[in-house]
């Protein structure tokens, strides 16, 4: 029940008040009080007495909109840590103004020239503002540009945080309107991922985003198959724990440009956890949400549907460095199950089954989520690893795969076609002996380490044991003639690299090749 | 991808190669070659535009030259310095005319 407080309470009408206040809460429900002070100009002793003694019987009232001066009578006094006193906030209205972003739990607008104001979905907002104004703050700190809000304003019936945001563009307003800087954008929005990606959070001080994914994925068990349900817990399980963060919505909306800085706003969500729960996030508003609709990515992006797949698959593989196909689209199915399982509890709980459209989009994911889970057995994915069927087929696909990361690695010329050779003579090997006369998968991973600058190379096979060491080289010094054709490409690969290691473990031959660059 | 320019005349077969001789490439390249050594004594394999080579591609060198040592003479011209390596490491060089 709200009680409004108005003009003057001292000592000459206090008394007076109490009685009217009593009153008032006789004959409603009491069980919350709350004192409106937006008209209270002056509050005396006597007026904070009657207080004092409502909140004897009404030990959950709280008084909000209070004035500068009154919070400051308030305040010396003490009855701000007795009890919940909100201050009155200045009212801002969004009418007309354009909506530059929004996110889960809001939208924000441009109110002038200077300043944009972000307003929360949920109208009893302020603690929410307070979470995400100090997640900004840390995340500041820990060196992730973002803008921080300076005021809370009133909205109609909501808050709503302030910020400065000059000149500022949204990504997902550069794609919609100037779509050829589609590959800048994609640019500067993975390397402000990264580097989001790269930033150790001290313990604490943000949520774990795998355990909210971990109630996702419970909860979907009463809607999937016994197995299947109990491998999507057990897959968000292995999820190792990590420190570093997450922002957990960072989409285009939510990266803006400034002048020529980029900027990350809509920090509420930020987390720390496995990067594959960023990727599920990033999959569903570029993809997921408008799979079933390709219209509704219009709504809330601003660009269409195919703008948004591109945008997506670019950013994966520039995020992953790699333009291989079979890996981008392996860590997207990762990110897929998560992103399909989130959208399926969320619809849910808004009643999705309930209608005939909902069941429909509902079932939509599901097919694809089911397809997954029988396809995957776990989140993590690394980009310096390919696995793929042993056939000679497969070496140009190694061949780039290895090729990429080399780049990446400043890898000169020379070195790069001699670790070409080598890799092409171990594949080859495997491909031709390993399964024969079946067939099987070998696993290629490529590591570069610093100082000195060091490649490796680890092929992992199922195949039959096969030490390529101990083969015997060839004598190179005979004449043509007198030369066997053959035999020479564990010589070269020896030659080539620095250093060879063979072990045949579980089951698998594992040969590792090293090069210095 | 390899890529083969040749030319044949009065026994001499020139062969311009460009591109990457490996696994996959290099029975291609022994082909054309099996196709048009009848009667070819003076065999030049240009490597100017060649940019890597595996031991597929050496087998298939030193079947050329076997071949080409019966019936004449074999030469390599414009070698790149890292597929010399390649040579030097398994002493394809002293066993090619290389220029």
């Amino acid at each position: 029940m709200t009680i409004e407080l108005k003009g003057r309470i001292d000592s000459g009408n206090a008394a007076r008040i109490e009685q009217e206040i009593l009153k008032q809460l006789e004959s409603g429900d009491a069980s919350c009080v709350i004192l409106d002070a937006k008209e209270l100009d002056y509050i005396s002793s006597a007026g904070l007495r009657v207080i004092l003694r409502l909140k004897k019987t009404y030990p959950d009232v709280r008084i909000r909109d209070v004035s500068s001066e009154v919070y400051e009578i308030l305040d010396m006094t003490g009855f701000t840590e007795m009890m919940p006193v909100e201050k009155a906030y200045r009212t801002v209205s969004v009418e007309g103004c354009e909506e530059i972003g929004r996110g889960a739990n809001g939208a924000i607008y441009r109110i002038d020239q200077d300043n944009v104001v972000k307003v929360y979905i949920n109208a009893d907002a302020l603690e929410d503002i307070q979470h995400e104004r100090e997640v900004a703050k840390l995340a500041l700190i820990l060196g992730i540009p973002t803008a921080i809000s300076y005021d809370v304003v009133k909205v109609g019936d909501s808050y709503g945080s302030v910020f400065e945001l000059l000149n500022a563009s949204s990504f997902s307003r550069i794609l919609a309107t100037e779509p050829e800087k589609m590959d800048w954008c994609v640019k500067e929005y993975v390397h402000l991922l990264k580097t989001i990606h790269g930033t150790l959070v001290p313990e604490g001080k943000l949520p774990d985003m795998k355990q909210t994914v971990r109630g996702w994925a419970a909860f979907m068990r009463d809607y999937l198959p016994e197995e299947l349900g109990k491998k999507l817990v057990a897959m968000v399980d292995a999820v190792p724990h990590s420190d570093y963060m997450i922002h957990g919505d960072y989409h285009t909306k939510n990266v803006m440009l400034q002048n020529d800085e980029v900027l990350l706003i809509d920090m509420d969500t930020l987390a720390v956890g496995h990067p594959i729960f960023e990727l599920a996030s990033m999959f569903n508003s570029f993809v997921g949400y408008s799979e079933y609709d390709h219209e509704t990515i219009i709504k809330f992006q601003g660009f269409d549907f195919e703008t948004g797949s591109t945008f997506w698959r670019k950013s994966l593989s520039a995020y992953l460095g790699t333009q291989n196909e079979r890996k981008i689209r392996e860590v997207e199915d990762k990110a897929r199950i998560i992103g399909y399982t989130r959208m399926i509890r969320r619809s849910i709980r808004r009643g999705g089954l309930e209608t005939e459209a909902g069941r429909a989009e509902i079932d939509f994911w599901k097919q694809r989520l089911l397809d997954l889970l029988e396809q995957y057995d776990t989140l993590l994915f690394s980009a310096n690893e390919l696995v793929l069927e042993a056939v000679l087929e497969n070496l140009a696909e190694v061949q780039s795969f290895v090729e990429e990361h080399l780049e990446a690695a400043d890898c000169p010329m020379k070195a790069k076609m001699q670790i070409g050779v080598a890799v092409e003579e171990i594949f080859v090997n495997i491909a031709n002996y390993a399964y024969a006369p079946g067939r099987g998968n070998a696993t290629v991973r490529v590591e570069v380490s610093e100082d000195p600058v060091t490649v490796t190379i680890t092929f992992v096979d199922n195949g039959v044991p096969y030490d390529p060491m101990t083969k015997q080289d060839p004598d190179v010094t005979l004449s043509a003639a007198e030369r066997e054709i053959g035999g020479l490409g564990i010589f070269m690969t020896k030659k080539i690299m620095d250093d060879i290691s063979y072990e045949y473990k579980d089951g698998q031959n594992i040969l590792k090749l090293k090069k210095k660059l | 991808m390899l890529s083969i320019n040749k030319t044949i005349e009065n026994g001499k077969a020139d062969f311009a190669l460009t591109g990457r001789m490996d696994t996959i490439t290099a029975p291609e390249f022994e082909q054309a070659l099996r196709q048009s050594l009848d009667g070819v004594s003076e065999l030049t394999l240009d490597f100017a535009q060649l940019d890597y080579i595996s031991s597929a591609g050496l087998r298939v060198l030193l079947a050329a030259q076997k071949a080409m040592t019966k019936q004449g003479k074999m030469k390599i011209c414009n070698v790149n310095e890292t597929i010399m390596e390649i040579f030097d490491v398994t002493g394809f060089s002293e066993i090619l005319t290389i220029e």
